[in-house]
C-alpha cells in the first residue's frame, strides 16, 4: 500500500465486491479508499494487513478468526457476527453490511489480489514478506552515501553522473 | 420484462413544499426510451413545462438522475446530470456533476429525484436507502459547501454520507450559482444553485447500501477490463494522470485559440506561468478523481508561500485556470488557485465567473462603463483585488455585483453597449474556448441547447488539425455528432473525457449498457435515442420562446479578427454562419426556425 499514489477513484472496492460477492456494490468490499478533505487532502486504502498478532483474533469470543498460512482467516460457521473484531481492529480493516451475514475481510484473493491488478495508480502493491522493507532499506542508504554529481562531456553532449563516495576507508569530511 | 439490470425503476418525487415524498415507479417503456441520466431529466422536466413557469418558482422542476451506468464497474462512470428551467436562460438548462454522489444516490435504489416546491424553512433532503426525508436546519444559512457537507455528516453521524450542496450564492439566488460535491465536484452551469436557493434546500444528501442490478456482471467485467486496459495503454494516459486538464493550456496556446483578454486576442504572452508544467513544479500536491475513473484528471494544488500561502484545492482545471488566467490577464498561478477557491467557498461558477469579470475590464479599459458603475474597482488586467471583491459582490449581490449575479442577460439589459463585448449564446456565459477560428465552434455554441458551453459539442481541435477542407455539410455533421454522442454520455451517467482525451473508442459504450440492462443494443442505437432526446431539449426552449435569433454566436465571433498569433485576422462570417445553421437545421430534420416538430404533452 502506498498511500501517496491513490488518488481515491475506488476501483479497488468495486472489483473487489464483484470478485467476492458477485455483486455491483462497493459497500461490500474488503477494501476501501479513504478521501479525507479539506484540511488535510489525504487519499489511502484501507485493507487487513494480516497482522501477526491480530487484534480481531484476540478478541473474538468465539475462536472464529485464526492466523492459517500467513493469513487471518474468519470462520463463518464459528463467527456469531457480534462484531467485536469490526472494533477491535485497529485499522478498520474489517467491514460489515446489512445484506451479509458476517464480517468481511481481505482474503488476498488466493494469492492474486485484483485491486493491485486493476489499480490505476500501482497504489496497491504485492510481495512476498521477505520483499517488505527493501525500498526503505534501499533509501536509507541513498540518504546517507552523500551523493555527489560529475559532469563530463559523450558526444559533445553535456553528462552528468551522480555517484557516491565510499570506499577510501576513512571517514568522510562533513559536507 | 426485457431488461434484467440497471434499473430500481422508481424515481422519488419530492414536494418541498409539503415534505411529501413518492417513490413513484416507471415502465420499462420509460427506461428503453429515455435511458437515464439527462434522458430522464429532460423528459421530467418536459412533462412539467409550463409557458409562464417561473424558473425560481416553486413549481420549477429540479430533476437530478445519475444515468444508468452511474456505479457500475467501468471507467470513469461517475457522472451525474441536474436538469431545470435555468434562470439564468430562461430555457432548458442542465449541469453535470462527477464523483461518488450519484453511486450513492442509485445503492439507495433510486433512478432519480425530482423536486418541486419550495422548503417553509432552508432545509436539506436526505436520501436515507428507502427513506426520504425534508430536513430543515437554518443553521447551514450562509455556510459553504464544504462547511455544509461537514455539518450534514456530523447531523447525521456518518462521515460517509454523501452531500451536494449550495454555497451563500446559491442561497442569494445568484444565476451563477453551483452545486457542489466532496470539495470540488460541481455542477456549475446554468444557475443549478440558484434553483437549489429559490426552493430552499440547502442540500441533497445520500446514503445507500443496496447493489446497483447488473444483468451480466462476468460480462461486464471483462468488457471494463479491456476499457481500463485500453486507457493504460495510451501513449498519454501517464502524463493524464500527472497534469489532467492543465495540459490544455500550452495546447490551446499553441493553436492560438486561448481565450485572452476577455476572448479579445486568441494567444497569451505569459501562458507558461499558469500552464500545467507550473502547476505540477510548484503547486501539485496529490491526485484527485471522480468516482471509478483511472484518469485522475483532479491535481490536488497548495499555494505554499506568498499572499495566498495555505490556499489548497482540488483544482484548478483547464477552464478556471484560463478563464481567471490569461481571460483576465493574469499571470500569477497561486492567484488562480485562490480565485478557484473563493469560487467554491462563494459557490459559483468560474466559467462564468471569470467570463463576466472579464467583460467589466475591458468595458472599463475601452470606457465603455465609468469607473462608478463597478463600485469605483479599478479593474485594470490581471488586478487580484479588483477580482477578489468583484467575486464576494456576486455572490453577495453588492453593487455592481447584484447586476453580474442575474447573468449576462441582465448585463446587456443594462448596458446594451456591453454586447458587442461579451461572449454569450442564449444567456449562458462562453467557456473557455474562441469561437472564431473553427465555424464548427461557432456553430457548436450557436446551437448547444444549454447555450454557450463546450460540454455539448467541442470540435475547435478536430476542425483546425484535420478540417482545412471540410464542407460545411462536414462542420454540420461533427457538430451534430458531438451533440448526440455527448448527451448520450449524460444518459449513461458516464464522462466524455476518456472518449476525447485518450481516443476511447465510443462503441465499447453498447457493451456496457448490453451486459448491465441485459437489452442487446447497438451504438447506433443508443445514439438515436439521444438524438431523440435532443429534439426533446429544442422543444422545451421552442416552447419557452426560443428561435433561429437565439441561435447565433457572441458578436465577437464575426466583428472582431483575432488580433495576433497563429490565428491572427481569423473571424467568422455572418454569411457562412447563415448558410451553416440552414444546413444544420435541415440535417436535423428541424424547419427554418429550428423547431423540430416535436409536441411536447402535458
Amino acid at each position: 500500500m502506498i498511500p501517496e499514489r491513490c488518488s481515491g477513484c475506488r476501483i479497488c472496492e468495486l472489483v473487489c465486491a464483484i470478485e467476492h460477492f458477485g455483486v455491483n456494490n462497493p459497500k461490500k468490499s474488503r477494501i476501501r479508499a479513504m478521501v479525507l478533505y479539506p484540511h488535510p487532502v489525504i487519499r489511502m486504502p484501507i485493507v487487513c494487513l494480516q497482522c501477526g498478532e491480530p487484534k480481531c483474533a484476540e478478541n473474538c469470543p468465539t475462536g472464529a478468526i485464526n492466523r492459517e498460512n500467513g493469513l487471518v482467516v474468519l470462520d463463518e460457521e464459528k463467527c456469531v457476527s457480534c462484531q467485536v473484531c469490526v472494533t477491535s481492529c485497529p485499522f478498520g480493516a474489517m467491514f460489515v453490511h446489512d445484506g451479509v451475514e458476517t464480517p468481511f475481510k481481505c482474503d488476498q484473493c488466493g494469492g492474486n489480489p485484483q485491486c493491485v491488478q486493476e489499480c490505476p495508480k500501482a497504489a496497491l502493491v504485492f510481495q512476498p514478506e521477505h520483499v517488505q522493507g527493501q525500498a526503505h532499506r534501499r533509501d536509507t542508504v541513498l540518504r546517507y552515501a552523500h551523493m555527489r554529481e560529475v559532469v563530463y562531456e559523450e558526444a559533445g553532449e553535456p553528462k552528468r553522473l551522480r555517484y557516491a563516495e565510499i570506499g577510501t576507508g576513512r571517514p568522510r569530511d562533513e559536507d | 420484462m426485457k431488461i434484467r439490470g440497471g434499473y430500481f425503476f422508481r424515481i422519488a418525487h419530492v414536494d418541498l413544499s409539503t415534505g411529501q415524498v413518492e417513490r413513484r415507479p416507471f415502465d420499462e417503456e420509460f427506461a428503453l426510451a429515455y435511458v437515464g441520466g439527462r434522458g430522464f431529466n429532460v423528459k421530467l422536466v418536459a412533462d412539467n413545462l409550463r409557458k409562464d413557469l417561473d424558473p425560481l418558482g416553486p413549481d420549477n422542476l429540479l430533476a437530478i438522475c445519475p444515468g444508468v451506468l452511474n456505479g457500475c464497474y467501468l471507467p470513469s462512470a461517475g457522472k451525474t446530470s441536474f436538469s431545470f428551467i435555468s434562470p439564468a436562460t430562461g430555457l432548458y438548462g442542465d449541469s453535470n456533476m462527477g464523483g461518488i454522489f450519484g453511486s450513492e444516490l442509485r445503492q439507495a435504489g433510486l433512478d432519480g429525484l425530482a423536486i418541486r416546491g419550495r422548503a417553509p424553512k432552508l432545509s436539506y433532503l436526505f436520501v436515507d436507502d428507502d427513506e426520504v426525508r425534508v430536513i430543515p436546519n437554518e443553521a447551514l444559512a450562509g455556510k459553504s459547501s464544504i462547511e455544509a457537507e461537514g455539518l450534514i455528516r456530523e447531523q447525521i453521524g456518518d462521515d460517509e454520507v454523501r452531500v451536494a450542496a449550495i454555497g451563500p450564492a446559491g442561497e442569494n439566488l445568484v444565476k451563477i450559482a453551483c452545486v457542489t460535491s466532496e470539495l470540488s465536484r460541481n455542477a456549475g452551469r446554468c444557475g443549478v444553485g440558484a434553483v437549489f436557493g429559490s426552493k430552499n434546500l440547502k442540500a441533497v444528501a445520500v446514503r445507500g447500501s443496496k447493489d446497483i442490478p447488473v444483468a451480466d456482471i462476468g460480462r461486464l467485467r471483462t468488457l471494463a477490463k479491456a476499457g481500463f486496459d485500453s486507457l493504460r495503454a495510451h501513449r498519454l494516459f501517464e502524463f493524464w494522470q500527472q497534469q489532467g486538464l492543465m495540459s490544455v493550456i500550452d495546447y490551446v496556446n499553441s493553436i492560438g485559440v486561448m481565450p485572452t483578454y476577455n476572448f479579445m486576442d486568441g494567444v497569451f504572452d505569459r501562458a507558461d506561468q499558469v500552464n500545467g508544467a507550473v502547476m505540477e513544479d510548484h503547486y501539485k500536491i496529490g491526485d484527485g478523481n471522480c468516482h471509478l475513473c483511472p484518469m485522475c484528471c483532479s491535481n490536488v494544488c497548495l499555494v505554499k508561500d506568498g499572499r495566498y500561502a495555505g490556499t489548497v484545492i482540488e483544482g484548478p482545471e483547464y477552464e478556471t485556470a484560463c478563464m481567471f488566467g490569461p481571460n483576465l490577464g493574469v499571470d500569477d498561478f497561486s492567484f488562480v488557485i485562490r480565485a478557484n477557491y473563493l469560487c467554491d467557498v462563494l459557490g459559483i461558477d468560474t466559467i462564468s465567473a471569470g467570463n463576466l469579470t472579464g467583460v467589466m475590464m475591458e468595458a472599463v479599459e475601452r470606457g465603455l462603463l465609468t469607473p462608478a458603475d463597478v463600485d469605483g474597482l479599478a479593474m485594470k488586467w490581471g488586478d487580484q483585488d479588483s477580482i477578489v471583491s468583484l467575486l464576494h459582490k456576486m455572490a453577495h449581490r453588492e453593487g455592481v455585483g447584484d447586476i453580474l449575479a442575474d447573468g449576462s442577460r441582465r448585463v446587456i439589459e443594462t448596458w446594451p453597449q456591453l454586447k458587442p463585448i461579451i461572449s454569450q449564446v442564449k444567456g449562458l456565459e462562453q467557456s473557455a474556448y474562441d469561437g472564431r477560428v473553427a465555424a464548427s465552434m461557432a456553430l457548436a455554441y450557436g446551437t448547444s441547447d444549454i447555450g454557450a458551453h463546450h460540454a455539448r459539442a467541442w470540435p475547435i481541435a478536430k476542425e483546425l488539425e484535420l478540417g482545412a477542407n471540410w464542407t460545411l455539410e462536414d462542420k454540420a455533421d461533427i457538430v451534430i455528432y458531438h451533440q448526440t454522442v455527448r448527451p448520450l454520455f449524460d444518459m449513461l451517467g458516464v464522462c466524455r473525457l476518456p472518449w476525447i482525451e485518450l481516443g476511447f473508442d465510443e462503441t465499447q459504450y453498447a457493451g456496457f449498457y448490453s451486459a448491465v440492462t441485459g437489452v442487446e443494443t447497438t451504438f447506433e442505437d443508443l445514439l438515436a435515442k439521444s438524438r431523440a432526446i435532443y429534439d426533446i431539449t429544442r422543444a422545451i426552449n421552442i416552447a419557452r420562446g426560443a428561435t433561429r435569433a437565439d441561435d447565433y454566436p457572441p458578436d465577437r465571433v464575426f466583428n472582431d479578427p483575432i488580433p495576433s498569433g497563429p490565428q491572427k485576422g481569423k473571424h467568422a462570417t455572418r454569411e457562412d454562419y447563415e448558410k451553416l445553421l440552414d444546413i444544420y437545421y435541415a440535417k436535423r430534420g428541424w424547419d427554418g426556425e429550428g423547431n423540430p416538430g416535436v409536441r411536447l404533452e402535458a
